[in-house]
């Protein structure tokens, strides 16, 4: 049980939020060990045989799949320009391991890379649905982001993460390749710190 | 020629067989040039001066974060140098070719810290123009 000094207020009967104001925080705050007060699953530290032995596994895995990164191209717009040059010899994605694929069905990641219009918004998702797990999205200039500079058009979905969730936000308009490198590299390193095997195991 | 045996085999000659392990690890490749300086972060940055290296592929850094190298770790003035943005790298700058900031500059260059625990969090401070329903029970007549 808690001591009485924790008991916090119930918010939800205070009719506006605005008279909260007159609660000090220190009150709202718990101030010593809170009983839920332990570290959270994932920040826990290895601590037998098992642990190691998924977050190696974790690890392999996550090594596998950033190296080979195979974007699902959803050129859009002049966004889609800079997508290429990413591809071009300058900055030669091949090294890295980014293949571009044509087909939904053997690509991991989606850049979507311009303008998403009402009209495309389906196929956009069509397109999503058709991607096989594991799947990440990168949404790449302002327009994909939020609807940029036709945000407030009759005819654009603004944001293409109304119509499918999003990993990476890469600003800019359009970004540069570098910037577009740069958010791969940050989905990559998303990648690398996800840890399946381990928290199910822990979860146990 | 850029990826020759001889290259190779040259480059883990002058670097030896430790430092070329960590360039093919993070670099694909392996460079030798010279040590043109270090920025507060630790990260070593390099220049050749080799013909037969590649164009705009002469200028590196090598990090000194082996696990999660970012170029955010990197200095402007650096990343700027790395760029070919100029000759000169920051720490060869003369005084009166500093450019003089109307703002004082933070003690230490922050670095990224998206996906980390210091990730910024975006949040709200208008006041909402919504309010939730609160559905009460009507006594039943």
């Amino acid at each position: 049980m808690l001591p009485a000094k924790h008991t916090l207020p119930l918010i939800r009967q205070s009719t506006r939020i605005v008279g909260l104001r007159f609660i000090s925080s220190k009150d709202i705050t718990p101030s010593e060990n809170f009983p839920t007060d332990t570290p959270v699953l994932s920040k826990r530290p290895n601590a037998n045989a098992l642990d190691y032995t998924f977050t190696t596994l974790d690890k392999i895995k996550n090594w596998a799949r950033k190296s080979s990164f195979w974007p699902m191209t959803f050129g859009l717009a002049c966004c889609a320009i800079e997508m290429m040059h990413v591809s071009a010899p300058r900055y030669d994605q091949d090294r890295l391991g980014i293949i571009f694929r044509a087909s939904p069905r053997q690509s991991d990641i989606m850049i979507v890379a311009g303008t998403l219009t009402n009209k495309m918004a389906p196929a956009l998702r069509q397109v999503y649905d058709q991607m096989p797990y594991p799947r990440w999205v990168i949404s790449m200039g302002s327009c994909a982001n939020g609807g940029g500079y036709y945000h407030y058009s009759y005819s654009v979905v603004r944001g293409c993460d109304r119509v499918i969730p999003v990993d990476v936000y890469v600003p800019g308009c359009p970004p540069t390749s570098e910037a577009l490198m740069y958010g791969i590299f940050q989905l990559q390193k998303k990648m690398m710190d996800t840890n399946i095997h381990r928290m199910w195991y822990r979860s146990y | 020629m850029s990826s020759s045996l001889a290259r190779t085999v040259r480059n883990f000659w002058r670097n030896g067989i430790k430092r070329s392990l960590i360039q093919i690890a993070t670099i694909n490749d392996t460079k030798s040039g010279d040590l043109v300086g270090i920025d507060d972060f630790g990260n070593k940055f390099y220049e050749t001066k080799n013909e037969e290296e590649i164009h705009l592929r002469t200028r590196w850094v090598e990090y000194s974060n082996f696990w999660r190298p970012d170029i955010s770790q990197v200095e402007p003035g650096w990343h700027y140098w790395l760029g070919y943005g100029t000759d000169i790298p920051p720490n060869q700058l003369q005084p009166n070719l500093k450019s003089i900031k109307a703002y004082p500059e933070p003690p230490r260059h922050m670095d990224n810290l998206t996906f980390t625990d210091g990730a910024y969090i975006p949040y709200n401070t208008a006041r909402p123009k919504t309010q939730t329903w609160q559905p009460k029970v009507a006594e039943r007549v």
